[in-house]
């Protein structure tokens, strides 16, 4: 085929635009690798938690740092919503010294033990006493912490010793590790002072795909869907990352374009030729996009190499929130295989208007 | 009963309107037989190469008919016209305009990619071609590697691959010395008596003009005069 052995005979002119569309197809995966680790440290715990919905103090504007529900109100969405089952949760960040001089902050999560709530551990046990904790696997990768090891919480001006009973793997909850205590000991961490003026829970976690009321005294009921994309930051973000890869995208298309354009160029003569002695403009746009086809095809595939090498050794070792999955790194690649075959209309444009007469003009 | 494969019938190409147009080819009537090789001699702008273009199907004429082998080539859409080139017409091409990384072979097996023919077929004819323009030496060697004459001597070839039935040349030994010229010429002398094509042969060269079979001359857009049979040649300032 034409087209293929042009590129055999012409490897250093193919393979330098192979190579240019390599890299911006590889820093295309990778701000979509940090566009996915950002949005999985955003709060996959959320999105990972077993319920369907999230019912919020109603002045928190969906903001689960700031949400505070009394017992009564707790009681009161319990009640009222409808929901096929509700447990409450709380949350506050807290600075765990895991080591002697080494900390880090974590999400600290209160639950109900034993309720629907508790993620499932993958390791160790359930939690059975308030002075237990499990940790997510983020966190025990971080911190090198096993099962057994112990962790001082902050509680009030003093620290308090929490036994890891089991490592659970759902994640982070606002770019922190999340780990879960008791509700008890979770409120004891997040509010000092007079036992009852604590806050019952932050929000409470309902069962149920719709509700009675979604809305009652000073609480409204969201979906976990809708809680994510509230949570503070988390749609400019993703908006940000989105568009940094449609920009590298439209660079990879004029990349490839350009390419092609000159390339089709210089040969205008060589093309005029092969149509005065018989072949189509059908045949030569044909060749021309099985060009594109292979230089985008071999580019990305080079990109996802070096993305899935750059992740197996730099990255695994670093806490850069850069994330791959299969099915991000492939849409990524026909992503640009697609979009180097839109900048290479400008090509077929210019194969498909080359007149014949030229092989003769051209003398 | 004609044995013409080629017949023009006062045909006309102008280019151009009103002050500006230009008249590069007037009212030309003309046969060419099977097994014959024409060469079209004139000076620089007289309508040659126009008129060659028109034959070959890359112009089409403001006027008259192309019948080539029976087809009225003038009425050919797009399509037709491509197809014609690819099926019926050879080109040689001053300079002979190979494909410059493919090999002699290669350059021969290309127009077997653009359909039509049995590629298996293709195959066992170019180094048939190779073999008898004496090409089999230098058949896996890319045409940026050949010499001048090597390189037209494939372009003879690659213009006879799909055995059409009307070759077209034009100053295939511009680039040759004399005697290098003259080889290439009776290569494609010899192709088309024993393949019984018709050929026309666009020249300035008088010498290589007349190794043809028959000699006809261009002045101004019109057939000027004719050797050796002169009564197929006919234009209306001729009559």
């Amino acid at each position: 085929m034409l087209a293929i052995r042009e590129m055999r005979r012409r490897k250093l002119q193919f393979a330098l635009v192979t190579g240019v569309v390599a890299l911006v197809s590889f820093l295309i995966i990778m701000v979509t690798g940090l566009g996915l680790g950002l949005y999985q440290r955003a709060g996959t715990a959320l999105l990972s938690l077993n319920g369907d919905q999230l019912a919020y103090a109603d002045n928190a504007n969906l903001s689960l740092i700031r949400s505070r529900l009394t017992e009564a109100q707790v009681r009161d969405i319990e009640a009222k919503s409808g929901a096929d089952d509700a447990t409450p949760l709380g949350y506050i960040a807290a600075v765990i010294e895991y080591a002697p001089g080494r900390r880090d902050t974590a999400a600290v999560v209160g639950l109900v033990p034993g309720s629907f709530a508790e993620p499932r551990t993958i390791e160790g046990r359930a939690l059975s006493s308030p002075d237990q904790i499990l940790v997510d696997r983020s966190w025990a990768r971080l911190a090198g912490t096993r099962v057994g090891d112990v962790l001082p919480l902050p509680v009030g001006f003093d620290r308090r010793n929490f036994t890891v009973a089991g490592i659970v793997d759902q994640g982070y909850f606002f770019f922190q590790p999340a780990v879960y205590v008791s509700l008890e000991a979770w409120q004891a961490i997040a509010y000092q002072g007079d036992a009852s003026q604590r806050p019952a829970a932050s929000v409470v976690l309902l069962k149920g795909k719709t509700l009675d009321a979604s809305r009652g005294s000073g609480w409204e009921a969201v979906t976990k869907r809708t809680a994510f994309d509230n949570i503070e930051g988390v749609q400019a973000q993703q908006s940000t990352v989105n568009a940094l890869r449609y920009m590298g995208l439209l660079i990879g298309a004029m990349v490839i374009g350009v390419f092609f354009y000159v390339i089709t160029l210089q040969k205008v003569s060589l093309l005029g030729i092969l149509k005065a002695i018989g072949a189509s403009g059908f045949y030569l746009v044909t060749q021309g996009l099985l060009q594109v086809a292979v230089v985008s095809a071999v580019g990305a595939l080079l990109a996802v190499g070096l993305a899935v090498l750059l992740q197996t050794t730099v990255l695994a070792s670093s806490s850069v929130p850069i994330a791959f999955t299969t099915s991000a790194v492939l849409t990524t690649a026909l992503s640009v295989l697609v979009a180097g075959m839109i900048g290479a209309g400008l090509s077929v444009r210019q194969v498909a208007a080359i007149d014949p007469i030229i092989a003769m003009q051209q003398q | 009963m004609t044995d013409a494969i080629l017949e023009l019938r006062g045909v006309s190409k102008s280019f151009g309107e009103g002050d500006r147009r230009v008249d590069a080819v007037r009212d030309v009537t003309l046969d060419i037989d099977r097994g014959e090789m024409v060469s079209l001699v004139g000076p620089s702008g007289s309508g040659k190469s126009t008129l060659l273009a028109m034959v070959g199907g890359l112009l089409q004429p403001t006027a008259g008919a192309i019948v080539v082998d029976g087809e009225d080539i003038t009425r050919h859409g797009k399509g037709a016209r491509t197809r014609y080139r690819r099926d019926r017409v050879g080109f040689v091409f001053q300079g002979s305009n190979m494909v410059p990384f493919l090999t002699a072979r290669e350059n021969l097996l290309i127009v077997g990619e653009f359909g039509g023919v049995d590629r298996g077929a293709l195959r066992h004819r170019a180094d048939e071609l190779l073999e008898e323009l004496g090409l089999a030496r230098v058949r896996d060697q890319v045409s940026s590697q050949l010499s001048g004459g090597e390189r037209q001597r494939v372009a003879i070839a690659r213009a006879l691959m799909r055995d059409p039935v009307l070759i077209l040349v034009d100053e295939p030994t511009a680039s040759l010395n004399s005697e290098l010229g003259s080889r290439v010429v009776d290569a494609l002398k010899e192709e088309i008596h024993g393949r019984s094509k018709a050929c026309i042969m666009v020249t300035h060269d008088e010498r290589m003009a007349e190794r043809a079979d028959r000699l006809i001359e261009f002045r101004d857009g019109r057939l000027h005069s004719a050797d050796a049979r002169p009564e197929t040649v006919r234009s209306s300032e001729a009559r």
